[in-house]
């Protein structure tokens, strides 16, 4: 059991997200950031989608009323009854402990992950956090969570190799985009823009989207309307302003706003993180270059859980001109 | 029949952009054989007015492959058979603070705006936007009305309301700009049940009229138990 002593910003639980209701007009919600969340279970030795932490900029103090291994993913100060702790690291804390989770110093969000994962009672088959709806809540100081039962011994001291944590620092970054469905909704021109510039993340960005600034995309005689239909996370709707808002995992089921791209799922952790006034460029990728993107995703993280596991060794290699990590089993 | 990626992980299909019956029926008729295949790769399908999406995991299967599977499917073209759901609506008075200016903008009396709102069956041609929100066709365009100037900051869950030709239910208390002409004591999303939404795309709806009484008797049965 854990008690949230303080909680200085948006803190909620996320697991991988809800399935199965999107028909009925309810988001899939879930971790921002895929990738660090997944780390952080698997730091402590979850799998990679039970339920834990989410914090925005700054993380919550937290007193822990029975053992626990815990695991913090982000570019964060973090102490363990006053003392310096690594983050990206699975440590021991024991009855009275307590942990402060400090402000990240690059990134947006953050992950607080615990053997066994956060017990809760799933709704809709999700422990994912989606207030709007009722479906769970922030979380607030004082309020009491229960960890599920896990055999702790084994579970402390496994630690990520810092070449191996995501750098989440640049101010401006790129993601792999693929065109349309709504294309025709564009000129030549506005398209041309959109892979063009550089686009700025606003403050009025949420965990339902991120309203972007830039150059107008230019719409063509059909319009910025269309006859509603489906929406995806990473979907780039272009409202009649030309300003892009990108659609992020508490993204509504369906919209009406023409749609000029949809951010790949290999590159969405990385926009999630963007912060504030930091830019983005969409790079057009193919839907064949899209799915490489996100196996080749899936199979590092695989690769992180078994080098957790000890299962497998990681080595900095020189392919050419480029720094990359092996891993050999 | 239109294939186009919406992503990596999702196949959009589109029949054009309208808003038909006809149509609609085709999407949900689609999205009932592709659901019920049995693919593994599929993680669920969206339907809306004239298009669907067929989400999937890409890990298991490539765009291609979702098109090849979806084209070879059987689909009959069949009206798509929902259930008529009753809707009990107190209209106007607090519950309704629109009618009076819904009737006057109409050249009608609020009476005559209860009539003709509550007259048709309305189709449920998808949900989304909100969960539990039905995109309803059919509305008598008599009644139609343009939305408010400045929206509502909270408007209370079950709010019948009416946006230029649509008419619509809030399924949870929202910010708003719809014309509020009534209250449904139903709850339209409901997490712990199962399914969890009231309304399901391809239902029917007819609005019922009620009084007060039947409100206050109606609303406890549904709301009841909010707090235990």
């Amino acid at each position: 059991m854990i008690e949230l002593i303080s909680v200085p910003s948006l803190l909620t639980i996320q697991d991988s997200g809800r399935k199965g209701y999107r028909k009925l007009g309810v988001p899939t919600s879930g971790y921002m950031d895929d990738y660090s969340a997944r780390i952080a279970n698997y730091l402590v030795g979850n799998s990679g989608d039970a339920p834990l932490l989410e914090f925005l900029l700054m993380g919550p103090t937290i007193r822990f009323n029975a053992s626990a291994v815990f695991a913090i993913a982000g570019d964060v100060e973090v102490r363990l009854n006053g003392v310096p702790v690594e983050p990206w690291t699975s440590h021991w804390a024991k009855r009275g402990d307590i942990l402060e989770v400090g402000a990240l110093r690059s990134g947006l969000y953050g992950y607080i992950a615990f053997a066994g994962g956060i017990k809760c009672k799933p709704l809709l088959g999700s422990c994912s956090t989606y207030a709007k709806a009722g479906l769970g809540r922030p979380l607030k100081a004082g309020d009491v969570l229960n960890l599920g039962y896990a055999i702790l011994t084994g579970r402390e001291g496994k630690r990520l190799p810092e070449e191996l944590r995501p750098d989440y620092s640049a101010q401006e970054i790129t993601v792999g985009v693929i065109l349309g469905p709504d294309l025709e909704h564009f000129t030549e021109e506005g398209v041309s823009t959109f892979l063009s510039e550089a686009y700025t993340v606003t403050p009025e960005s949420d965990r339902m989207g991120y309203r972007l600034d830039g150059k107008t995309i230019e719409h063509s005689e059909k319009g910025a309307g269309i006859v509603t239909s489906p929406l995806v996370p990473g979907s780039v709707q272009v409202p009649p302003n030309g300003k892009p808002i990108v659609m992020m995992r508490d993204a509504q089921t369906t919209g009406g706003y023409s749609k000029i791209g949809v951010v790949i799922s290999a590159h969405r952790h990385r926009l999630a993180q963007l912060r504030p006034g930091f830019r983005v460029r969409f790079r057009e990728v193919s839907v064949e270059e899209a799915r490489k993107e996100l196996l080749r995703k899936e199979k590092t993280l695989e690769a992180i859980r078994l080098l957790l596991e000890g299962k497998m060794r990681a080595y900095r290699m020189k392919i050419g001109e480029e720094e990359e990590i092996v891993f050999v089993g | 029949m239109n294939f186009k990626p919406l992503g990596d992980s999702a196949l959009l299909i589109s029949f054009g952009e309208v808003i038909d019956e006809e149509v609609n029926d085709r999407v949900h008729a689609l999205t009932k054989a592709i659901a019920g295949a049995g693919f593994e790769w599929l993680v669920e399908v969206v339907p809306a007015y004239s298009s669907l999406a067929v989400i999937y995991d890409p890990k298991l299967i490539d765009f291609e492959g979702v098109k090849r599977a979806v084209e070879g499917l059987d689909v009959r073209a069949e009206r798509v058979g929902g259930r008529l759901v009753e809707i009990p609506v107190l209209y106007g008075g607090e519950y309704g603070p629109d009618l009076e200016f819904v009737a006057q903008y109409n050249g009608l009396t609020p009476e005559e705006v209860i009539e003709i709102h509550s007259k048709p069956i309305y189709r449920v041609y998808f949900l989304g936007f909100l969960p539990g929100f039905a995109y309803l066709g059919g509305m008598d365009e008599r009644v139609a009305t343009p939305r408010l100037e400045k929206p509502r900051l909270k408007v209370p869950a079950g709010s019948v309301g009416i946006a230029g030709k649509q008419t619509g239910i809030y399924p949870l208390e929202s910010p708003g700009g719809w014309r509020i002409i009534g209250r449904t004591p139903l709850r339209l999303f409901n997490p712990p049940r199962e399914p969890p939404t009231l309304l399901r795309p391809g239902d029917r709806v007819k609005f019922v009229p009620i009084d007060k009484e039947e409100f206050d008797e109606l609303y406890r049965a549904e709301w009841g138990n909010e707090n235990d």
